[in-house]
């Protein structure tokens, strides 16, 4: 077993009066393929924003690397511990608009890092050649199919040298014909051992690449383990419903 | 008839006029450029003082609100008064240099500064509506992938916002500098020889209007290919979100 990549003991979030994360507890280990299921509004989403602090967590404590990311003086100084180990892609790509493809991948290895233009944009290169995009450097995200940005957006995290890769519905927003496209990017770099959190609804993806389902209902994990397990024989009935309901179409 | 065009169109006058009215229009034009760019940068800095995130900029935000509320509330005419009549004093009484309580900066006179500042005080709450306005009209999702990126509130805003926020309102940005351009007029009654005040004097000697028309048609020579060019940006965008190029 390998180490911990990132724990969360206790985590609660809420939204006004609505509670939306209800005391999750999870460990992910270094190289692990942690995928959520669960309906819409499960918190699974909340979850990932959370890991990364896009939204504090009100309670509990997350643990990246052997360091509290919830607790301490310097707020500022634990939000860039996190940001620089721990990258996101979303599933509207939020890619720049105004920026060239090559140009998202780059911004933030300059502005960031500090990495010379130079150093920044050869790795946008390697990066979208990686992703399959390398005849696609120069052009702007309207210009490219939903598909294309997200793979852009999937590159322009993974130039910050995360140590953990959120991904949070990364297909949602896509036609059915470019869905695989941007799986069998996720699914290289699962192979190459990245660790990730995937938040996702596709069921046989994560059938494929999990080592770990968590599945999770109404802000809580209702069941987790590994796929044999809780996709293919799931002992809670929530679990078993939802999964009913989506293995039907 | 022929008093009305008489009155309005004695060509004649007009011509003899003419280099008078034009210093007068260049004036204007100056003035509307020095404090044109002043009051962009400033309501883009209000703006961005309005949008510092965290309890911290609380009192930050709250001031720079109650700025914007009572500079959109003012006449410019009344700020124009006040800091002619007070600042002299104002700076003496405080010790500031006099170069500041009666500013003559690059050979321009003092009530040439005077309305810079009070049009920069004035139009810099207005543009600062219309800069949040683009701010905020920015995808949620972009200052979040930007922030994930490790970049800070302020780098986002620099590098990923700010940019995006701007294209947007360039349209109403140019109307505002529209009518700061024709709002220059008012710092005449502060004896600033712009182009109204020089229209004015002619009409006052002749007791003809041809002067101030003369001064009407040089403001639409320089406004009507304004307004024009804000009308093809919009169209422009326009096609662009019609054809699903640009996300709503």
């Amino acid at each position: 077993m390998s180490d911990p990549m990132l724990e969360l003991h206790g985590v609660h979030k809420r939204f006004g009066t609505l509670e939306v994360l209800r005391g999750i507890d999870l460990m992910v280990r270094k190289g692990a393929v942690v995928c959520v299921l669960g309906p819409s509004g499960s918190g699974k989403s909340t979850l990932l924003r959370c890991i990364n602090l896009l939204e504090p967590p009100d309670a509990g404590r997350i643990v990246l690397e052997g360091e509290e990311i919830t607790a301490g003086a310097d707020h500022g100084e634990r939000v860039d511990f996190v940001r620089r180990r721990v990258g996101m892609v979303f599933q509207q790509f939020n890619l720049f608009p105004h920026k060239s493809a090559l140009e998202n991948v780059s911004l933030a290895q300059e502005k960031v890092l500090g990495r010379s233009r130079e150093e920044a944009t050869s790795k946008a290169r390697e990066l979208l050649d990686r992703v399959g995009l390398s005849d696609k450097t120069s052009e702007y995200p309207e210009r490219l199919s939903g598909g294309q940005q997200q793979r852009v957006a999937i590159a322009r995290a993974l130039a910050m040298d995360p140590h953990v890769m959120l991904f949070d519905e990364v297909t949602s927003a896509l036609d059915p014909e470019l869905i695989k496209e941007v799986l069998d990017v996720v699914r290289e770099l699962a192979e190459e051992g990245m660790t990730m959190v995937v938040v996702t609804h596709e069921i046989g993806f994560a059938r494929d690449v999990a080592s770990h389902v968590v599945f999770m209902d109404e802000g809580v994990i209702v069941e987790e383990g590994p796929v044999r397990r809780v996709i293919d024989a799931p002992r809670e009935e929530r679990t078993k419903q939802f999964l009913g309901l989506v293995l039907e179409h | 008839m022929d008093v009305v065009f008489e009155q309005y169109f004695d060509f004649g006058l007009m011509r003899d006029e003419f280099g008078f009215v034009l210093d007068g229009f260049w004036e204007t034009l100056q003035l509307s450029l020095v404090s044109g760019v002043l009051a962009l940068l400033w309501g883009l800095i209000l703006a961005l003082l309005r949008q510092l995130p965290g309890r911290r900029f609380a009192p930050v935000r709250a001031l720079t609100i109650a700025y914007v509320d009572v500079f959109r509330g003012v006449p410019l005419l009344l700020v124009v008064l006040i800091i002619s009549g007070s600042l002299p004093f104002v700076a003496e009484g405080i010790g500031l240099p006099q170069s500041i309580g009666i500013p003559q900066w690059f050979g321009k006179p003092d009530p040439f500064w005077y309305g810079a500042m009070a049009i920069t005080l004035t139009y810099g709450a207005y543009m600062a509506e219309v800069y949040r306005a683009g701010i905020e009209g920015v995808p949620r999702g972009q200052m979040e992938a930007a922030r994930a990126l490790g970049m800070s509130h302020g780098r986002a805003m620099r590098h990923v916002i700010v940019p995006q926020a701007v294209r947007r309102v360039i349209p109403p940005l140019l109307n505002d500098y529209i009518a700061l351009m024709k709002d220059t007029s008012l710092v005449g009654v502060i004896a600033l020889l712009e182009v109204v005040e020089a229209g004015r004097t002619v009409q006052a000697e002749t007791l003809n209007s041809s002067a101030l028309t003369l001064g009407a048609l040089m403001f639409l020579v320089v406004t009507l290919p304004l307004a024009r060019i804000v009308d093809r940006y919009i169209a422009r965008e326009q096609g662009r979100f019609q054809r699903g190029l640009v996300p709503a």
